[in-house]
């Protein structure tokens, strides 16, 4: 019994290096480095006017893949989302490498802002780059894309301001700098209002946080759903199921 | 034992301590406060985003511990080391709640309902804490924490708190305590 009623030593260590093991777990896990898998840039990038048969327009977003791919991906984003950027980083490369530039896969990259004041200031950016080389060097905005997620800083969302895309923009090989800010000086209203279908696109899929994707068939019209940064193995189970569906 | 009012402080912060020691009285106690602890800060951190979550475990129950390790690195770089560390917090004061729950159950099994009456203010706290961790998440965007005031912090902090009052308020479970001022 009296062992029942005592707090003894042992059990007062054991105590104190089980909370010990809770905090230094979670700090490691929280603090982790990316298993980063390299850039993505796809093999072909292409325009469309068109609006899918899912009811997503094209007309100004980055499509990645063939033309004529039978599954389109929809890839809601945010650049502010560590979420994000954990997918970009980790996951894009091998569902691009195995799955868009095979010509299985159409990738559309979609802005979805919702984590912080610049989301939608960096989805313009985003947009006005986009416009700027889809035509002559459209691999330009997926490494301008790659280098914004990379600025992501381990912690927080303070880090996304003008001084910071104006940087990255200026930085990467074939984006000019000019020509985006007379875009976003001239066409940031228009962008911000294009948005929004695309955005009830997702909330209709009851996507509800980023980043999020929809999967679908274009010859089947069917479609499945994944949201978050899933392993590469999820998103080929679920191009594979929507492929033959 | 001194009674916390005496020295001008609260009865509820005076049985804390005994409160808080309580899954070091026995072996037991201790393993259920870890596993309870362990569990809570998965379904805390799980519920961040519980979209992704149900989809991921929907698919593999044995990504579970991917699930756990992807949320805790984004909730660290969401909301920093303040609401990571308020999170667990939360699930260590959950697990000694959880050895509280245990012993005030047997109490109430032999005396009467009552007592178990006295858990429920508690549990109802963890709940709050819960919502603060998380549970907005699933009422709406991911984002939605961050619109809520230091991220939501603040509002985990709230539960938290409660959390403590509800724990100094039941003190050692083994024991009835006696407010000395009430009873003089």
């Amino acid at each position: 019994m009296g062992d029942e009623r005592s707090i003894s030593r042992r059990r007062a260590i054991a105590g104190g290096v089980g909370v010990v093991a809770l905090g230094g777990s979670v700090a490691y896990l929280a603090t982790r480095s990316d298993s980063d898998a390299g850039v993505y840039v796809p093999e072909r990038s292409h325009t469309s006017q068109e609006t899918t048969g899912f009811g997503v327009e094209l007309a100004g977003r980055p499509i990645a893949g063939d033309p004529d791919a039978p599954v389109d991906l929809y890839y809601w984003t945010d650049y502010l989302c560590p979420f994000c950027a954990q997918f970009d980083q980790e996951t894009l490369p091998a569902v691009g490498r195995n799955h868009v530039d095979t010509g299985e896969v159409r990738l559309v990259a979609l802005s979805y802002p919702n984590i912080g004041e610049y989301s939608m200031p960096a989805a313009v950016w985003s947009r006005c780059v986009w416009s700027q080389v889809a035509a002559d060097d459209p691999a330009a905005f997926w490494r301008w894309h790659a280098s914004v997620f990379e600025a992501q800083p381990e912690s927080g969302t303070d880090w996304a301001d003008e001084e910071t895309f104006t940087r990255i923009t200026e930085e990467t090989e074939g984006v000019p700098l000019g020509a985006v800010d007379d875009c976003r000086t001239s066409r940031t209203e228009e962008i911000r209002e294009s948005m929004d279908p695309n955005v009830a696109v997702a909330q209709s899929s009851r996507i509800r946080g980023t980043p999020g994707f929809v999967l679908y068939n274009r010859e089947t019209d069917t479609a499945g759903k994944l949201v978050g940064a899933h392993p590469y193995e999820n998103f080929a189970d679920a191009i594979e199921q929507v492929l033959n569906a | 034992m001194t009674d916390g009012r005496s020295l001008g402080r609260p009865a509820w912060l005076g049985r804390l301590p005994a409160a808080l020691a309580h899954p070091l009285t026995s072996d037991r106690r201790l393993v259920v406060a870890g596993g309870a602890t362990a569990l809570t800060y998965a379904a805390l951190i799980l519920s961040t985003f519980p979209e992704f979550s149900v989809q991921l475990l929907a698919r593999n129950p044995g990504d579970l511990l991917y699930g756990v390790a992807t949320l805790t690195r984004e909730t660290y770089r969401s909301v920093g080391w303040i609401g990571l560390g308020l999170i667990v917090a939360y699930a260590l004061l959950a697990g000694v709640a959880a050895t509280h729950a245990v012993t005030l159950s047997r109490r109430a099994r032999r005396r009467n309902a009552s007592t178990l009456l006295g858990v429920l203010p508690g549990f109802l706290a963890a709940g709050c804490a819960g919502c603060g961790a998380g549970v907005l998440g699933a009422l709406g965007f991911v984002g939605a924490m961050a619109t809520l005031p230091f991220d939501g912090n603040l509002l985990r902090l709230v539960g938290l708190s409660l959390l403590v009052f509800f724990l100094g308020r039941t003190g050692d479970p083994r024991t009835c305590a006696i407010d000395r001022a009430e009873s003089s």
